[in-house]
């Protein structure tokens, strides 16, 4: 009995920040890295229903294994994946994956599960530094697995056929649905309450192995991930122009007088406009 | 006086030989009782952890004879309960020291060596010191049992506040009924020896040996010529004497039988606790071992001996109940029930042949004899049981361990474990980025010195609240200013400095702790400096007592009494002096935790002002709430705020202009209560460094920032 759990490290703005020189991505020393927090949810579900499993004394233990995409720093996330209960973690890396979009990394995530063969797969709602809310549903494409998005409430026996689950809709609706296992499900943020990993345990989850996959490992190649194997490709990254406000104090004369400022200025200085 | 050797103690006169061996079966018995009871006792301590402890024992010794003989702790906060103690506990001692020198005599230094000394003057010496004795006692037990049934005092009531009536170990009447029986059962046997005394004397007034030297028992005597006023015969005498020597003797032996098992054996178990006591139990909590599989207390067993010891050393005196604030605004909390459930915890559970499962020793819940994690998260660490206690019970640290079990679960508020996870991120509890640490100094019109590139005379550690919070970066900007204009050569560590960690570790998140501890010692290795300053009395507890544990060993000095010392050496100069009607509040890690009572009292004055105590000052000072790791735990809505509870008593103060704080929660906290408790526009709220910059003002006003 496995669930695989894809997460992924997020990075987050420090206070200032300054872009890379190619302009599409912001410069790395700028970022404060963290797991992402849809992930913490998805992996909260996952490790409880190993321990509802081992509580009521199932047959089989449920293998809990924490997946991601990244380079070496990301072990500090899967770290806490295994500090958290996860019973083990992948990391795939590779030179060529860098610059890949969701759908590449769904191919590796999809490689991992062919390899790993789970029972489920779970992944985050979307990343909170990206927000493409993609990679999860792209893999179960790649698997061709049954999936649901927004997952807010479930109700899985490990080794069950089918999974229940419920999703919130829009006007306080809710959906109700049961679905062929194996699948992929995106976890919502609120499923559950995700537990406090402890420093000391952080420290301790050290001695879990952490496997690290190359490309071929998988059986994947180069041109599978980075630009070559994506199918959108970032253009740039930018801070768009301010929209500016003021509020206009004074008597009505003089209202209108720094109003007809205002719209000369906009109209372009030199232009000679006439009076507003 | 009479010299002869005739005058002596009367024992066993008039009992049959079987009379006397059935005496020494029954004293025999009672003493293998009282043998096997410690027996089971000190079996329970050692099925605790191991602890080494440290200091010399001879240190130890004379300190803990020091604590009981003059019974210093005893009388604090309430002088009355000491005095009568005093009297049971010396009255008490001369009389078992007196009995117990017959046996000395009549079973092991007249048989063996022959050698005599129960006689002539020295007996009638020990005679009158011993009649003297039973009335110290027996007054003593009558003040304790008039304190008991009339005073109705709240500190001996043992209501629990964390237990609600249909508890079962709410209220708990045995401990009453156990009390009563205590009292008695001494009152008892002090009256009967003055009876039995009384009784033989008539008995004997025949025989000049005894009857000529009666008033050396004067209270035995006194009572001797009531009992032959109301017609008690010499005939009679030796009835009642026979009848109230073997009541007497029983009751005594049933005591001594029984001291292991009840109450009683407070006598040995404080002294001991007294013993081992930790002067730096709160202030310098212990690390985890390498070797601790689970960190803090889940079972009973994973206390240690002394931890386990402390738990019967209580008296229920009920101090820390009193002192306690959060057992004062309502939380399900008193440090003493804490204690007495622990008690009652390992007293079903250790004291039995063999140690139950590892299920039921489980110390977390709320079934009786457990700690529910509420009154876990009650605690503010603010020392105030730890320090009253009169037989050095170390609650806190009992609590922190208990605390680590519930944060390796993440048994916590959702908002702590919100905090925790930011401190990990960021290094501050503020969720600010590193670069932004040293952000209040931009406002500054002078540079502040980086200790990491230059060396300075002064490190100020600033420290989260300092550092971040709005209204305490003033607090911060004027103290700079205020050290630059003293001529200070001084620096700061800038985004170096991380949280000082005191009170992630009080939390119970020793991991978190390390590791902020272990940067803060890095970068402060990476500066060069003399010596401390901070103006944060956590950050200075901390670094004070508990980085030397992590090889951090510096001299340093909370604000106040560095200010002080700019003041006497005239570096500092008050040219406006204040007239203000102040008080001052005590935070808990410059008062009870390190002492710091005088510096800033001694600022105060000397800036003019007039300073008015509270009720609750200094060693009794009342936590404004903060501290242990409740800032980040929200305070019930409804209940009262030990901020709220400690501004009213401030406001009873007539005129009061300016309630003095000197830590920067500290403003948080009262700046807040004030405002909640309605009386803001009455009195206001300061930090003494305000109070110091508005008496000393800036020589160049204009290069001051706001």
């Amino acid at each position: 009995m496995k669930i695989l759990v894809a997460v992924k490290q997020v990075a987050a703005l420090d206070e200032d920040f300054a872009f890379r020189d190619d302009g599409r991505d912001v410069d790395a020393d700028f970022l404060i890295r963290d797991l992402n927090e849809w992930d913490d949810f998805s992996l909260e579900e996952a490790v409880k229903i190993k321990e509802t499993a081992a509580e009521g004394g199932a047959a089989s233990s449920v293998e809990v294994i924490a997946v991601s995409v990244g380079p070496e720093e990301v072990d500090e996330s899967l770290r806490k994946c295994l500090a958290k209960g996860a019973d083990r973690a992948i990391r795939v890396w590779d030179a060529a994956i860098e610059g890949s979009d969701p759908i590449a990394i769904a191919r590796v995530v999809a490689a991992v599960a062919r390899r790993e063969a789970p029972d489920m797969l779970f992944a985050g709602v979307q990343s909170s530094d990206q927000s493409f809310a993609a990679t999860g549903i792209a893999t179960a494409a790649f698997l061709d697995w049954p999936h649901a998005a927004v997952v807010s409430q479930l109700n899985y026996t490990p080794g069950a056929q089918r999974a229940l689950f419920r999703r919130e809709l829009e006007g306080g609706l809710l959906h109700e649905i049961e679905i062929q296992c194996p699948a992929v499900l995106t976890v919502q943020l609120g499923i559950n309450t995700p537990r406090y990993a402890s420093l000391r345990s952080i420290k301790q989850a050290a001695a879990k192995p952490i496997e690290i996959l190359s490309l071929a490992n998988i059986g994947l190649n180069a041109a599978d991930v980075g630009e070559s194997g994506s199918a959108s490709r970032v253009r740039r990254m930018y801070i768009p122009d301010k929209a500016r406000a003021e509020l206009i104090d004074g008597d009505v004369a003089a209202q209108a007088q720094r109003l007809a400022a205002i719209i000369r200025e906009f109209k372009g200085a030199g232009t000679g406009g006439g009076a507003a | 006086m009479a010299r002869t050797d005739a005058v002596t103690r009367i024992l066993f006169e008039a009992f049959s030989a079987a009379e006397v061996r059935l005496f020494y079966a029954l004293g025999y018995a009672a003493v293998a009782v009282f043998c096997y009871g410690v027996y089971v006792q000190i079996r329970k301590y050692r099925r605790g952890a191991a602890l080494h402890l440290e200091g010399r024992l001879r240190t130890r010794l004379r300190d803990m004879l020091g604590t009981v003989l003059s019974h210093r702790t005893l009388d604090r906060r309430d002088p009355a309960a000491g005095g009568a103690h005093r009297l049971i506990f010396y009255g008490f001692a001369l009389l078992f020291l007196g009995t117990a020198t017959i046996t000395l005599e009549y079973d092991i230094l007249e048989p063996l060596f022959g050698i005599r000394f129960w006689h002539g003057e020295f007996y009638l010496w020990f005679s009158l010191v011993l009649d003297v004795a039973g009335v110290a006692m027996i007054g003593g037990l009558a003040y304790m049992m008039y304190r008991r049934g009339w005073l109705r005092l709240p500190k001996l009531d043992y209501a629990r506040p964390d237990r609600v009536p249909s508890d079962p170990d709410f209220d708990r009447p045995q401990y009453r009924r156990e009390d009563w029986a205590f009292l008695w059962i001494l009152v008892t046997i002090g009256c009967t020896g003055y009876l039995l005394e009384a009784t033989r004397l008539v008995w004997l007034q025949g025989r000049p040996d005894v009857w000529n030297v009666r008033w050396w028992s004067p209270v035995g005597a006194a009572l001797a010529e009531g009992l032959r006023a109301l017609g008690l015969t010499a005939r009679g005498g030796a009835v009642f004497r026979h009848g109230l020597w073997w009541f007497h003797g029983l009751l005594a032996l049933a005591f001594i039988a029984l001291i292991p098992f009840t109450k009683v054996k407070h006598m040995f178990t404080s002294l001991g606790s007294v013993l081992v006591r930790d002067p730096l139990a709160a202030q310098r909590l212990p690390g985890i071992p390498e070797s601790q599989a689970q960190p803090g207390v889940a079972k009973i067993t994973d206390f240690n001996w002394k931890q386990l010891l402390n738990l019967d050393a209580c008296t229920k005196c009920g101090r820390c109940h009193e002192a306690c604030p959060a057992r004062a605004v309502g939380a399900p909390l008193s440090p003493r029930d804490v204690i007495l459930s622990l008690r009652e915890f390992a007293r079903a559970t250790l004291e039995s042949g063999t140690v139950p499962d590892a299920a039921e020793l489980d110390v977390h819940g709320k079934s009786p004899g457990q700690v529910s994690q509420e009154t876990l998260w009650s605690c503010r660490t603010c020392m105030a049981c730890v320090e009253i206690c009169p037989v050095a019970v170390e609650h806190v640290p009992i609590i922190v361990q208990m605390r680590r079990k519930l944060v390796e679960d993440g048994a916590m508020d959702p908002l702590l474990t919100k905090t925790l996870q930011t401190i990990h991120k960021t290094g501050n509890s503020f969720g600010e980025s590193k670069r932004k640490r040293a952000g209040w100094t931009k406002a500054l019109p002078f540079p502040i010195k980086d200790a990491r590139k230059e060396p300075v005379d002064v490190l100020w550690f600033v420290g989260d609240y300092a550092s971040f919070d709005p209204r305490n970066q003033k607090v911060t900007q004027t103290f700079a200013a205020l050290l630059q204009e003293a001529g200070v050569d001084f620096g700061i560590l800038y985004d170096a400095e991380s949280n000082a960690g005191n009170d992630v570790r009080r939390v119970g998140e020793e991991g978190l702790y390390e590791l902020l501890a272990n940067a803060n010692v890095a970068a402060m290795a990476s500066a060069s400096f003399k010596t401390i300053v901070t103006t944060d009395p956590h950050s200075y507890n901390t670094i004070r007592n508990e980085y030397p544990d992590f090889g951090g060993k510096y001299q340093i000095q909370h604000y106040t009494s560095f200010v002080k010392q700019l003041l006497a050496d005239g570096r500092l100069r008050v040219t406006a002096p204040l007239e203000y009607r102040t008080t001052f509040h005590d935070p808990c890690h410059l008062g009870r935790f390190n002492k710091g009572y005088e510096a800033p009292r001694d600022v105060l004055k000397s800036l003019g002002c007039e300073l008015v105590e509270m009720g609750r000052s200094r060693a009794n000072s009342f936590c404004c709430g903060a501290g242990g790791g409740r800032i980040w735990i929200p305070d019930p809505v409804g209940s009262e705020k030990p901020a709220q509870n400690r501004i009213k008593e401030a406001a009873a103060i007539p005129g009061l202009e300016v309630y003095v704080v000197s830590c920067p929660k500290d403003l948080t906290m009262f700046e807040d209560a004030l405002k909640t408790t309605g009386n803001e526009g009455r009195f206001v709220v300061k930090e003494l460094i305000e109070l110091i910059r508005e008496a000393i003002p800036a020589r160049r006003p204009e290069e001051v920032s706001a």
